[in-house]
């Protein structure tokens, strides 16, 4: 069986996430916005898995959470752990259970993108008893999770497009 | 529930999983290589890219930063004339060049910043030097203007630098005009505004603002005299009270993009008698 397409595809996204990846720590790159940058990689994670089964999704999630891990800890932890987890089901229900359409992808990354940016908030920040704690979220991570939202609709639409583009017929 | 995991697609999350703990922990223990390999992959990337945006500065930003730093020169020169003692000494302590000379006991290692992490609420950074070029764990890390944070955790090619704005510092230090000693930490809310605080103060500490804040050398972390900041505000916690001064860096943290990391010094890892 022919699988050119889906290996382009593949090779698409891993290029996507690479750029993503250095778009997102390079300074000076991303503008800040009311303090924040975005966290380009969790919704790319998370829109890829939209398009693709469990499987290709679970090691895109993979990919991104081990790129914003080191990233952040030089270390193997929360994002590559949590994103593995939640692309592999987001790849599972979308196959089986959901259709894929706009309302259906915006509630997808809102949910997670929320989720996981609090969850990593209360992990590395709350618990670690850094101080300032609803000062620090109000000022960073809420615009943080609206950043990353957005992006995440931006992302939507690029991983539709490859998705649509390099599919075997 | 039991059809689920009985599944190829659930057996292969499962064996996934297995091998990103067995990494996490391998990570957790303080084995470098999975960092290392990570990083040997993605530096060179991040070197070419973080080269590529380093004078990418419009005109405004350079006026604004231009007008800030004649505003910066005319204060260090009054307080020169107060601090003549200070001063020619700091001065010199801030040219690499001099560094050295002036501190021969110094071992300096000039680095870039490769990287900036998006999600971290003090501005921490990477550079482009690890423990291959003798960069180990706390060593302090500086510019011309004064001590920028220190080294976090490091890997073979490079390092993460926690800042000075982060409350993971904790330095001992000292008023260079009054002598009171206290320990400069950081917090959110003085991070947004690239300042720090000088805490752990006597309540009549005769702190005053202009006073210039160094390193005190106990503890064995940092060399004295290192240069911390300079005191805008005295303030009082909302909690217990407890005084303590706001320092500005002499460097914009923020926007740092080549440092020094001091690999070696005169008494590195000694705790001096009177350290808390």
């Amino acid at each position: 069986m022919d699988r050119r397409y889906t290996v382009f595809r593949y090779l698409a996204y891993s290029l996507e996430l690479l750029l993503l990846f250095i778009l997102q720590t390079t300074p000076r790159l991303l503008p800040e916005i009311f303090g924040s940058k975005p966290l380009l990689l969790l919704p790319a994670a998370i829109t890829i898995s939209f398009f693709e089964s469990e499987i290709p999704s679970m090691f895109f999630g993979l990919a991104s959470g081990l790129l914003l891990d080191f990233g952040y800890s030089d270390n193997v932890g929360f994002f590559t752990i949590t994103l593995t987890l939640s692309c592999f089901f987001i790849g599972l229900i979308f196959r089986d259970y959901l259709v894929i359409s706009f309302l259906n992808a915006t509630v997808f990354i809102v949910m997670f993108c929320t989720s996981l940016l609090i969850l990593h908030f209360m992990f590395s920040y709350v618990f670690a008893g850094k101080g300032d704690v609803f000062y620090y979220f109000s000022h960073h991570i809420i615009s943080r999770i609206v950043y990353t939202f957005v992006c995440g609709i931006l992302l939507y639409f690029l991983n539709k497009f490859l998705y649509k583009n390099l599919r075997d017929s | 529930m039991r059809d689920f995991f009985s599944t190829k697609s659930a057996k292969i999350l499962i064996a996934t999983l297995a091998v990103i703990l067995v990494l996490a922990i391998l990570g957790a223990t303080g084995n470098p290589w999975v960092s290392s390999a990570f990083s040997f992959i993605t530096n060179g990337l991040s070197s070419v890219t973080a080269n590529l945006t380093e004078g990418n500065k419009d005109y405004e930003t350079l006026k604004s930063e231009n007008e800030k730093l004649k505003q910066e020169i005319a204060d260090l020169r009054t307080q020169l004339v107060d601090y003549d003692d200070v001063k020619s000494e700091n001065s010199r302590l801030w040219k690499y060049y001099k560094l050295k000379k002036s501190n021969p006991d110094y071992e300096i290692l000039p680095a870039s910043v490769i990287r900036r992490d998006t999600n971290e609420a003090f501005y921490s950074f990477t550079i482009d030097a690890g423990t291959s070029s003798g960069i180990s764990v706390q060593d302090p890390v500086i510019t011309e203007n004064g001590v920028i944070g220190f080294v976090n955790s490091v890997n073979a090619t490079s390092s993460k630098v926690t800042t000075i704005l982060s409350p993971d510092m904790q330095a001992g230090a000292v008023d260079k005009k009054t002598g009171e000693s206290g320990i400069v930490t950081g917090s959110a809310v003085l991070s947004d505004e690239n300042r720090t605080a000088f805490t752990k103060i006597d309540a009549n500490a005769k702190v005053k603002k202009g006073d210039i804040i160094v390193t005190s050398g106990i503890g064995g972390v940092y060399p004295a005299d290192l240069i911390l900041g300079k005191i805008t505000d005295i303030r009082y916690d909302d909690y217990d009270a407890a005084k303590y001064a706001v320092i500005k860096p002499f460097e914009d943290i923020k926007a740092v993009t080549d440092v020094v990391v001091l690999t070696d010094f005169k008494n590195k890892g000694e705790i001096k008698k009177g350290a808390d």
